[in-house]
């Protein structure tokens, strides 16, 4: 090789070396963007609906509330601190937003509310972390726990929300100018965004603007840096830190209740256990847009992307069909630690530059084995989960497609179950959803005569009056039925799930418990009673 | 060996010693009950077993004294496992897929028989705690090797540890029908069992902080892991070591979560005891920045936490709406521990010596 082409090859490594060196905080960002588009693109050419725009589309409308509140968390992790209780302030945001407007109150009243009431939520918590020096997580740890078990104080049930306004927030649909006069043209429904869509990327545009245009940004970025170790430094240049800790804990309050709004008007309704372990998919998500997680550096418009790969996440496993929702959360993880390894390597990568003698090139050498070490460990990891995944999905390729096994899951016969109950019946169980999406209404008699009714479908089956009285006795007494130990607990149950109510008549006394299987906190009693229910029900043909 | 000498009775010595603080708030909580709760003290001998409120505070406090008292040690060297919870369900997943395998193959059938399980005891719990310890040595890899922050570090196994066990479990809910199985969680010798369980592993852990060297080390490499390096302490095998011990304390806690609740239900089992564990040790006065810690007052401190919570059940709050309660609890043990109020309890003490103003 000559002189001349071995020159070149040097000059063309150190300009991408310095292009690296300089474009550093970005490579994080770009990595997210380029990966979102990926799945994206894999998912529109593995499934023929993942193409059409309004999936597309629907990748921000289902996860407004999530980007609403990841751009608060980006500025409170960029200040170095965290914030756990974003899940609980929506919650509770949907909750008391519900009941109120139930109450009749005026709706913008209860939207001003609501952001009040966030904003004071996190003033408070930012007080905790600014002057007594508590920290961050253990602050925000309580405030999660305070707001979620707010909720129950406030109601004990889902609430709905059927206020017109309400509505009209959750449901007008925002065309896309250009793309609707195409559609309408060629006789499609045109694909549409919905208000919580555009009030988000009105808030991004914002954030930007704070962040990178004012000197509060600066203060943000000052007080954050040196992985967080800065505050000491900023506070000697003179910065307000105190001031601009309060404030990026209040503006986090305000997008969490925010987000909490956004989310009311997606679901039309109010419970406390809505939004489960969102607080980790908002930190996942501001991880996966390039924030550094030990403050100091990072861009807003990143966490777009980390939500938006969040949002593929779940709409690929969506449309597999096959694999449960709890997979987002294992592929979720190891995308976080896929990103937090790269940022770990990157900050390796700056020491490495500050350090000359001799045994720490040595230990520089040696932190580079183990990062590759490691980044094959995670891309191993990755490939067996993909593999696992893969062969999991390959089966259910010819079977219904995804839409068509989404199900609606029936409410509970409650008055019906309370009817058959004053006609004479011992016990009544309802069940709905399912995979096969049933609605079973069944009632065991004290003589023996069982009766199930699913869509028109009667069927009678006939035990003995003694096996109807052992299932009572056992119960009601075994599994303490009578006890506060059984209590109601309802969601909305997974794609695979059964929602189940149960009312029992016996020794004078009813009660009636629903639950679900899987995602609540079904009492184990109530387990067992089904379990001892279920072998008494004649079966439906369609079913099992 | 040497007899310390014994110092004079004081308020102050008092007010400085780590359990004080604990003490007084079990003593406040029991008093409390006493005058609201009638009946709270009663303990009556049923069949030679020992059954009352009190000893269900012992009995229900048992996997968060065991969790406390792995996170105390984490806690102590400077670190926190947000993992415990998700470790618990994993274990848990363990154990109950290889006593009722039905779940794997996708239908909810009942086993009714008590005496049938699929593999044999002694498997059933080595096979749950290795996995656990497993999972500690990914914490403690990625904690004391990777040197990614705690915090993260754990996070990422409580994000994704929920995922694995329902994978484990197949996404059910697994009913444990195996009686013996029962008896760690409720089983009954004279006091409940698991408070044995959870003596032998108090034991265990305070003869090897407290009577080997192993105990200095871990407050060492809190206080500064740097200088421990410095001095010969192999910092990152310490932190190892507490990662997989607390992982192991959380797999003992997970087996006595369900069994219980008869039942391993990979996505509720353990939810935000994390947070009771770390508050435990909070309350128990262990600094959360590492360095001088306690395993008594964890303890008392995990115990307190249970006191708050059945006191709750018994007035009839319901069980979500506790979460307030304990928030409230948190942030008054906070105000408690802040320096403003500590100086201000040492100038109750001594007004003339105290530095408070």
């Amino acid at each position: 090789m000559d002189r001349k082409s071995e020159e070149k090859r040097v000059q063309m490594k150190n300009i991408l070396s310095t292009f690296l060196q300089r474009n550093r905080k970005l490579i994080p960002l770009w990595a997210t963007a380029i990966l979102a588009l990926t799945a994206y693109a894999i998912g529109a050419s593995l499934f023929v609906g993942m193409r059409n725009p309004q999936v597309f589309l629907n990748l921000f409308r289902n996860s407004s509330y999530l980007l609403i509140s990841a751009i608060g968390m980006t500025f409170v992790i960029i200040t170095g601190g965290i914030d756990l209780s974003v899940a609980g302030v929506v919650a509770l945001t949907s909750v008391s937003s519900a009941v109120l407007l139930r109450e009749g109150m005026d709706p913008w009243l209860v939207v001003t509310l609501m952001l009040l009431m966030g904003m004071f939520l996190g003033a408070i918590m930012g007080s905790f972390i600014t002057y007594l020096k508590v920290q961050p997580f253990i602050a925000t740890l309580a405030g999660l726990w305070f707001t979620r078990g707010m909720c129950f104080f406030i109601s004990d049930n889902a609430v709905t929300i059927d206020h017109p306004t309400f509505q009209i927030l959750g449901k007008t649909k925002i065309f896309i100018p250009g793309m609707m006069e195409y559609y309408v043209g060629q006789g499609r429904p045109a694909p549409y965004i919905t208000i919580p869509v555009v009030v988000g990327f009105l808030l991004l545009g914002f954030a930007i603007y704070m962040a990178h245009y004012t000197r509060i940004g600066r203060t943000i970025y000052a007080i954050g840096g040196n992985e967080g170790r800065n505050e000491q430094s900023a506070r000697l240049m003179g910065l307000r830190v105190d001031q601009t800790k309060m404030l990026v804990y209040t503006f986090n309050g305000f997008c969490s209740a925010l987000a909490g709004l956004a989310f009311s008007v997606f679901v039309f309704s109010g419970h406390g256990l809505y939004a489960p372990g969102m607080e980790l998919d908002v930190i996942a998500s501001v991880v996966m847009g390039g924030t550094m997680l030990t403050g100091g550096s990072g861009y807003v418009f990143g966490t777009l992307f980390g939500v938006m790969v969040l949002a593929v996440t779940q709409a690929l496993i969506q449309f597999i069909g096959s694999l449960s929702s709890w997979w987002t959360k294992i592929v979720i993880g190891a995308l976080t630690l896929i990103f937090i390894g790269v940022q770990t390597i990157i900050r390796n990568r700056k020491t490495q530059r500050q350090t000359t003698t001799v045994e720490e090139e040595e230990v520089t050498l040696r932190k580079k084995r183990r990062n590759l070490w490691v980044g094959i460990g995670a891309l191993t990891f990755g490939l067996i989960l993909i593999a696992v995944a893969v062969t999991q999905a390959l089966p259910s390729r010819n079977q219904a497609t995804p839409e068509s096994t989404q199900c609606k899951v029936a409410p509970f016969r409650e008055t019906e179950a309370a009817q058959l109950i004053l006609e004479g019946a011992a016990l009544v169980y309802h069940r709905t959803a399912g995979p096969e999406c049933v609605d079973q209404l069944f009632a065991i008699f004290p003589d023996g005569r069982v009766t199930g009714t699913a869509g028109g479908q009667t069927l009678e089956k006939q035990v003995t009056a003694a096996e109807v009285e052992q299932l009572l006795t056992a119960i009601s007494i075994d599994h303490q039925w009578f006890t506060n130990e059984i209590y109601s607990t309802y969601l909305n149950p997974c794609r695979q799930c059964y929602a189940h109510f149960i009312s029992i008549s016996f020794d004078g006394q009813v009660k009636a418990a629903t639950g679900v299987d899987g995602t609540t906190a079904m009492p184990p009693g109530y387990a067992f009673a089904l379990a001892e229910i279920r072998p008494l029900l004649p079966v439906f043909q369609s079913s099992e | 060996m040497k007899k310390p000498t014994k110092q004079p009775f004081s308020w102050r010595r008092i007010t400085e010693s780590r359990l004080f603080f604990p003490l007084v708030a079990l003593f406040l909580i029991l008093l409390f009950d006493f005058i609201f709760i009638p009946g709270f003290f009663a303990i009556e001998s049923r069949d030679g077993n020992l059954r009352g409120s009190l000893i269900d505070i012992f009995r229900n406090g048992s996997t968060v004294m065991l969790l406390a008292l792995g996170m105390t040690l984490v806690i102590a060297t400077g670190g926190v496992d947000l993992s415990v919870g998700a470790v618990m369900a994993i274990a848990a997943s363990t154990a109950g897929i290889l006593m009722n395998p039905s779940a794997l193959r996708n239908e909810v059938f009942f086993v009714t028989d008590p005496s049938y399980t699929f593999q044999p005891l002694w498997l059933v719990i080595i096979a749950a705690l290795a996995i656990a310890v497993l999972c500690g040595m990914w914490n403690g890899f990625l904690v004391a090797y990777m040197r990614i922050q705690p915090m993260v570090a754990t996070l990422i196994l409580m994000i994704a540890g929920r995922g694995i066990a329902q994978l484990i479990t197949n996404g059910l809910r697994v009913q444990i029908t195996y009686k013996p199985y029962w008896f760690i969680g409720q089983g009954w010798m004279i006091v409940p069992f698991s408070l044995y369980i959870v003596a032998i592993v108090f034991a265990f852990s305070w003869l090897m902080t407290r009577k080997t060297s192993i105990g200095m080390f871990i407050e060492s490499v809190g206080i500064n892991f740097r200088s421990s390096f410095f001095s010969g302490i192999n910092e990152k095998r310490i932190k190892m070591l507490v990662y997989v011990f607390c992982a192991f304390c959380a797999g003992i806690a997970g087996l006595v979560a369900s069994s219980n609740i008869k039942t391993s239900d990979s996505n509720n089992i353990g939810l935000t005891t994390e947070l009771d564990a770390i508050l435990a040790v909070v309350i128990g006065g262990t600094a959360m920045s590492g360095g001088r810690f306690s395993l008594l007052a964890s303890m008392i401190g995990a115990l307190v936490m249970q006191a708050i919570t059945q006191t709750m059940y018994a007035i009839g709050v319901p069980a979500f709406a506790l979460q307030a309660v304990k928030s409230v609890v948190v942030i008054i043990v906070i105000l408690l521990y802040s320096r403003q109020v500590r100086g201000f309890i040492q100038w109750i003490g001594n007004p003339k010596k105290s530095a408070y103003k």
